[in-house]
């Protein structure tokens, strides 16, 4: 069994993914992680006047007339905005996972697809967005349905790179389930690569993530992309 | 700090829509009341340098206020236009805008905010992938808001073709992308345009140009597309203008209401295109097609 593999993808992948200590602090075992969020939610009514400011510098220093009337009370739109942009770092999977897992005697593929997904790139704050193709295989225990839903949601709704979110929630639903496998394909279109930059219009970006064994057995992960690609 | 708007503290926050409102009687004072409108801009707006020194919404809104609030056909518009299309072109000419100096002397004030909004979203901003991200971000949004650097005069003076034709040319499917001035959260959509030339013809891309200058702005999607199809009439002079906008706004997409599939369509018929079912029905067929 290759438990041992994938236990080292997910160490590895939890020390190297770039948050520091004060967020999340990754050396911290797998419970405490669990337990510890980056924002309180109370936090974010006190932290509104200063997001408020900072958009107001904003629009002043792009050249715009901060007193005309659509702008009026622009600063305050844009930082609830932002703050609900990025409200996944309010949750964690235990906070929603807790009590949708059964015991079921089911161990055949189970696939979510075409989940929307709606992130922020973390370089340039502007969104990207795109779907989600989930599939695990149960290993006697499965999850609700709307719970994979949520754990996209959860880890999406933050400042992200698309392989550093395809492979959290991965992981988070491997942590979870401890299924056989887990396969998580993201289809995205990068606003930074589309309004700006480059400006190509019908790019896509896709990443994947493949643990257990999707990982092991291509039969598996063919059945899967076949299923998950399908219209 | 640069200010490029006007800054002073005797600013009226209400003379956008108001007077522009209050000023417009009828079409046949369509001129008087832009030139006079004009005036009272410049007493109005003390921090101006003659002309708008706002950049979007403000200025141009009140020369165009007129337009929008007003009941008259559309022959009375286009014949107002005409004559006041010098001063109009006056306006685009003393349009202050804002140069890539200003971007590059805004860019660490910008930086400074962006650090702030890391910081206030209980993110480390010290972190690898965050490191240069308020100056990416600053530059991106300076970037999404590149129409307040271009005036329509550069864009068109030398695309205007003297050409027999008086049949409805159409560019359509122009991709396009603003920022929602309410959220600060792209828009992006299609534009399609359709003119019927009076002996006059643009440049193709210009139009597509157009749409650029006035989309990479802080925008209302109602704005956008008048600001274009007055555009294109006060440059052409022609027979009728049609614009349509069919848009997905991420501000209703991405969170509120949270609608994938909504699209917002807005459009404006200037001319023959208002009076004449038949010519609009023609434009609206074939930009379907």
């Amino acid at each position: 069994m290759n438990t041992h593999r994938v236990n080292d993808i997910v160490e590895e992948f939890h020390s190297n993914n770039g948050f520091s200590d004060l967020i999340i602090d990754t050396k911290k075992s797998t419970v405490h992680r669990k337990h510890e969020t980056s924002r309180k939610e109370d936090e974010d009514q006190s932290r509104l006047p200063a997001l408020e400011a900072a958009y107001t510098n904003i629009l002043l220093h792009l050249g715009e007339d901060t007193h005309r009337e659509g702008l009026l009370r622009t600063p305050l739109r844009a930082a609830k905005a932002i703050q609900f942009l990025t409200k996944g770092y309010h949750e964690t999977i235990d906070d929603i996972l807790n009590n949708a897992i059964f015991d079921e005697d089911h161990d055949e593929m189970v696939i979510v697809k075409d989940i929307d997904m709606f992130s922020l790139c973390e370089h340039h704050l502007v969104p990207f967005f795109g779907k989600v193709h989930i599939g695990y295989i149960p290993n006697k225990k499965v999850v609700g349905l709307s719970k994979l839903a949520r754990i996209v949601e959860i880890f999406s709704r933050r400042l992200q790179v698309q392989e550093r979110l395809t492979k959290q929630i991965a992981v988070g639903i491997y942590e979870a389930l401890q299924p056989k496998g887990v396969a998580v394909v993201i289809e995205a279109a990068h606003m930074c690569m589309v309004m700006r930059g480059v400006q190509k219009m019908n790019s896509r970006t896709v990443t994947s993530t493949m643990l257990g064994v999707y990982l092991e057995d291509p039969k598996s992960r063919e059945e899967f992309l076949t299923l998950s690609q399908r219209t | 700090m640069l200010r490029l708007s006007s800054s002073t503290s005797t600013e009226d926050p209400e003379h956008h829509c108001g007077p522009a409102e209050q000023q417009v009687d009828g079409t046949g004072s369509m001129d008087h009341s832009k030139h006079s409108q004009y005036s009272s801009a410049d007493k109005k707006d003390s921090g101006n340098t003659g002309g708008g020194s706002v950049l979007n919404g403000h200025f141009e809104g009140m020369v165009k206020g007129e337009l929008r609030s007003s009941a008259a056909p559309a022959p009375g518009a286009e014949s107002g236009s005409h004559r006041a299309a010098a001063s109009v072109m006056e306006s685009w000419k003393e349009e202050r805008t804002r140069s890539v100096e200003d971007n590059e002397m805004s860019l660490p004030s910008l930086a400074a905010a962006y650090t702030t909004i890391l910081r206030g979203l209980g993110e480390d901003p010290q972190r690898q992938g965050l490191l240069k991200t308020p100056w990416r971000a600053a530059t991106a949004m300076q970037f999404f808001t590149k129409g307040y650097q271009e005036k329509i005069i550069d864009v068109l003076n030398d695309a205007i073709f003297d050409e027999d034709h008086d049949e409805m040319v159409i560019v359509k499917d122009i991709d396009m992308f603003s920022m929602c001035e309410h959220h600060l959260v792209p828009i992006f959509g299609r534009v399609h345009i359709g003119y019927l030339p009076n002996k006059r013809v643009l440049g193709l891309s210009k139009l597509a140009r157009i749409v650029e200058i006035y989309s990479r702005r802080l925008q209302v999607q109602e704005r956008l597309t008048k600001q274009i199809a007055v555009a294109i009439t006060e440059a052409l002079q022609p027979t009728g203008v049609g614009v349509v906008i069919e848009a997905t706004h991420m501000c209703m997409v991405m969170r509120g209401v949270q609608k994938m599939n909504s699209k917002t369509v807005t459009s404006t018929m200037l001319g023959v295109f208002r009076e004449d079912p038949k010519t609009r029905d023609e434009f609206l067929t074939l930009i379907r097609s």
